[in-house]
């Protein structure tokens, strides 16, 4: 930040420089929020009881307790695996195989621009609690969660952790996020993927307000076989804006600046363009099979996340 | 095209400040208010159709600019006052005499003749020029200047709003020097006349003004002459027997036709007397009314034409007269007898007359008037008014003078109330002597050798003396004796027998009041009450109206009197076609324009309002933003 860019910061409107400040952390995270998260939970088992267990199963053969298959035996097997029962009925030495279960990698990414917390900061803690909530589920169904903060081109990231127990460190995590800097999807998902190997399903909670377009982070974590689910924060204020007359608007992360005087008709065609560009987001995830699902911030979190999982795709 | 106003240096300086400020300002105008939105990349579309229309949107931006300079410019030029060549000429200073005489209350033109002159007047002021002026003046008995000189349209406006008629006759050479006193040292002076031009008389005018540097103008107001008015009303009582009155009055036709009317005399507001009478052309008829009787304290006279068709000035219709109240007077005669001085007073039935020897004096009563015959003992306060006949020295309220024989009244005072009525000249008188008066002291009847009747004024009480004794003379024989005596008394008492008349509206009334106050409340026929000064016992006024008045004044009883028009110079209403004073004969009036105000600056201000008007909109329709 350049000596001018100090000296505009401080000759901003008093509204401009606080208007993003977040409420308190222990509001945003208190008693009844981790009630809700217990009951999402309980809901999540009973809702998918039987076909989805908390454990996942892969494809791969290891030493699960489920029994998958029988092979040769072959050198260096592990004699306990031999199923002596085939070899004193056919002679054969045979190895049992099991299926290997494996813990499913969950990837919560929380965009953490300045956008986010446009105006009173609601987006960002809708998209927050959403996370939180969304982790719970997974540590309890005892998923692999990491969560990851993305801003500026820069990762701030909660390592892989399990287990309802740790609900905890996620929401102190959560809580220390702080929103500020520039959307830059592609960049910030391109470190992303390098540094994390193991695939699985990502999360990518964003009012998607990217510069440089929203699709090339989503391509990004579908050319790296990582299962996208588009989780989009929308404040339907924002496709209306509370402004008459003449004014000079700049964008509350990139700075850029232009001057016009708005009238009912611009405000129309303002709509039109915020409805538009929402649609095509819709339209861009459709077409590539990735999961969306648009998140209002008038609607509850915990009624989202039913709705997330009747939906299906974050649960199986 | 000049400058009248602010010279050119002076404007170009205000220009260059104003405009410079107005260019700083509308810069600090462009600063808008900064606003964050979320993603600027929503409003790119919307931006980009109006980025298109961008120099469109400067140039109308400029527009704005220009439509406030054209403003200051157009401030500026009306602050300079630009005038045509033509319009530089020096402009009219004008006094405007407005009738407003009992004349114009005539009702020839509708509604009045005083409100046509106001239509007149308002028609010059509407077309006054822009470097004209104007003074308006009500002229009646009086004039009164109703503004400044002045082109304000409103001032003027309002002030001919305050012209109202009166019953009085107009002085005509009072207001014309009043005119050429206010136009004195003025160029381009001019009197306006607006009036039916009964102005009274014009040759003396002449004589006495200069009228040469002005130039005069006449509009004439009125265009028929149908009026009939009681010219003269009088009422008197008979002196030596004051229950009784007599009245006189006078009615005249001004028409040039015969006309019937119908008189009636009312007395407290009952009719006493109907009277049809016939009047020649401009015929005066005079009627007396003898030996009436009665308790009456008001009297009326009105007229009315019987022919249905109306009397064209009403004001003239009506006369109205008040006889004094009788009150018994109680007087102390204190002689050793005087059978001629004790029959004389006898003649009035309203006097308490006791006679005392002058060794019983002073009286244990009180008395309005005492008459001292040839003894003067020492004032007694409650004896009052005096009247000493032939005093003493000793005790004597004038001083003697020497003794003198074979004498007559050779001068007296004819207008002294204790005279009225009386012819001194053939009194002789054997002997007597003189007064030797002093300053206060007034000398009513002298004769060559010296005063013979002194009036004056001692310990608050007024006295009168006479030098000699009525019975030395033949005074006493003479029917001026008891007038004499009943005079004094009368004046003494304040119960003036030529009272009971009214007075002339348009002069100064010189209305009797207690000489016990300066001030007295005054009550106008229409109710309008008003402070006058109080003299030497009489109240002074310029009476306006006709109609029944009423004096106030403390720890004293109301007096009530009457006042009458009777002026037969306004009952002449036929309005006169020029006016001609000496061989200045007035111009018309054709000047005025209705509605041209030759001042450009005023169409400037329009101007700006219509810009102002213009950026209003302009803005507030998006426009200009």
């Amino acid at each position: 930040m350049g000596v001018l860019d100090l000296f505009k910061r401080a000759a901003s409107p008093v509204s401009r420089r606080f208007s993003n400040r977040p409420p308190p952390a222990e509001e945003l995270f208190d008693d009844e929020f981790q009630r809700k998260l217990e009951m999402l939970a309980m809901v999540s088992r009973k809702v998918f009881a039987g076909r989805m267990r908390a454990e996942r199963r892969t494809k791969k053969k290891g030493s699960g307790v489920e029994f998958a298959d029988h092979r040769n035996y072959t050198e260096g097997d592990d004699f306990r695996y031999v199923d002596w029962n085939i070899y004193q009925r056919f002679g054969k030495l045979l190895v049992r195989l099991y299926e290997e279960e494996e813990d499913l990698s969950i990837y919560l990414i929380v965009d953490c621009s300045s956008s986010m917390a446009f105006g009173d900061s609601k987006k960002f803690d809708h998209a927050r609690r959403l996370c939180a909530a969304l982790a719970y589920v997974g540590l309890a169904n005892l998923d692999r969660v990491t969560i990851v903060g993305v801003s500026d081109g820069e990762l701030v990231r909660m390592p892989p952790t399990r287990g309802k127990g740790r609900i905890f460190k996620v929401l102190n995590f959560l809580r220390d996020l702080e929103a500020s800097g520039t959307t830059e999807l592609a960049e910030t998902l391109r470190m992303f993927v390098a540094q994390h190997k193991r695939r699985g399903l990502a999360v990518l909670i964003s009012d998607l307000y990217d510069p440089a377009g929203f699709e090339g982070g989503i391509n990004m974590l579908r050319f790296n076989k990582f299962e996208p689910f588009v989780l989009h924060i929308v404040d339907n204020r924002e496709a209306r804006p509370d402004l008459k007359g003449d004014v000079r608007i700049y964008d509350c992360e990139t700075g850029d600046e232009r001057e016009l005087t708005v009238t009912a008709q611009m405000l129309e065609k303002i709509s039109e363009a915020w409805r538009t560009y929402r649609e095509s987001i819709e339209r861009f995830c459709a077409s590539r099979q990735v999961a969306y699902f648009a998140a209002p911030v008038d609607i509850p979190f915990e009624e989202l996340v039913l709705q997330v999982f009747r939906r299906g795709g974050f649960l199986r | 095209m000049h400058l009248a106003g602010l010279p050119l240096s002076t404007l170009l300086t205000l220009g260059a400040v104003v405009g410079t400020l107005i260019v700083g300002l509308y810069i600090l105008k462009l600063r808008r208010r900064p606003v964050a939105v979320p993603f600027s990349r929503i409003w790119q579309q919307v931006l980009r159709d109006k980025e298109a229309t961008s120099l469109f949107s400067q140039l109308k931006r400029l527009l704005s600019l220009l439509l406030q300079l054209a403003l200051v410019a157009l401030l500026l030029l009306a602050l300079g006052d630009p005038r045509t060549k033509q319009n530089l000429v020096e402009g009219r200073n004008l006094v405007v005499l407005v009738d407003a005489s009992a004349s114009m209350k005539a009702t020839d033109v509708e509604p009045t003749r005083l409100d046509v002159a106001k239509r007149e007047v308002t028609r010059m002021i509407d077309g006054l020029g822009g470097s004209d002026r104007m003074l308006i003046a009500q002229m009646d008995a009086s004039i009164r200047p109703l503004s400044t000189m002045t082109n304000e349209v409103a001032d003027l406006k309002h002030a001919l709003e305050q012209v109202t008629a009166s019953d009085t006759r107009a002085d005509f050479l009072r207001a014309l020097s009043f005119a050429l006193d206010s136009l004195r040292g003025l160029g381009k002076a001019e009197i306006v006349v607006v009036s039916d031009g009964a102005l009274g008389d014009l040759g003396r005018i002449n004589r006495q003004l200069d009228l040469s540097n002005v130039a005069l103008s006449y509009v004439k107001v009125g265009k028929s002459s149908r009026n009939v008015a009681i010219t003269e009303f009088s009422v008197r009582r008979y002196p030596l027997d004051k229950s009784r009155y007599e009245v006189m009055l006078e009615l005249t036709n001004t028409n040039d036709k015969p006309v019937n009317t119908e008189l009636t005399l009312l007395g407290d507001g009952n009719i006493v007397d109907v009277t049809q009478l016939s009047l020649k052309p401009n015929e005066s008829l005079q009627r007396f009314y003898k030996d009436l009787a009665g308790a009456s304290r008001t009297l009326e006279a009105t007229i009315k034409m019987t022919d249905g068709k109306p009397d064209e000035l009403p004001a003239d219709n009506h006369v109205y007269a008040l006889m004094p109240e009788r009150r018994r007077a109680r007087v102390l005669v204190v002689t050793e007898g005087n059978t001629y001085l004790e029959a004389a007073l006898l003649l009035d039935e309203y006097l308490d007359v006791e006679v005392i020897a002058p060794q019983k004096y002073p009286p244990a009563e009180k008395f309005d008037v005492t008459i001292y015959d040839s003894v003067a003992p020492p004032h007694d306060a409650r004896t009052g008014p005096a009247l000493y006949l032939a005093p003493p020295a000793q005790g004597s309220p004038v001083e003697i003078g020497k003794p003198i024989d074979m004498f007559g009244f050779d001068t007296w005072d004819k207008k002294s109330p204790l005279l009225r009525w009386m012819e001194l000249g053939d009194i002789q008188v054997a002997k007597g002597f003189t007064f030797k008066p002093d300053k206060e002291q007034k000398v009513v009847g002298a004769s060559e050798l010296g005063p013979i009747m002194v009036s004056g004024s001692r310990s608050g009480q007024r006295y009168v003396a006479l030098s000699f004794d009525p019975r030395e003379s033949d005074f006493v024989l003479r029917v001026g004796w008891p007038l004499f005596i009943l005079n004094t008394v009368n004046a003494f008492v304040e119960e003036d027998s030529s009272y009971i008349s009214s007075f002339k509206t348009g002069e100064v009334w010189r209305v009797p009041a207690p000489s016990t106050t300066d001030v007295a409340t005054l009550t106008e026929p229409g109710g309008k009450r008003r402070a006058v000064p109080v003299k030497e016992g009489r109240a002074f006024y310029l009476g306006e109206h006709a109609g029944f008045y009423q004096l106030e004044a403390p720890d004293a009883p109301p007096i009530r009197f009457a006042a009458n028009l009777s002026d037969m110079e306004e009952s002449h209403i036929a309005p006169a076609a020029n006016l001609e004073i000496g061989k200045k004969k007035a111009g018309s009036l054709g000047e005025f324009k209705v509605g041209v105000r030759r001042e450009i600056w005023l169409y400037l201000l329009l101007a700006v309002i219509g810009v102002s008007l213009v950026e209003w909109l302009t803005y507030h329709r998006r426009w200009t933003v």
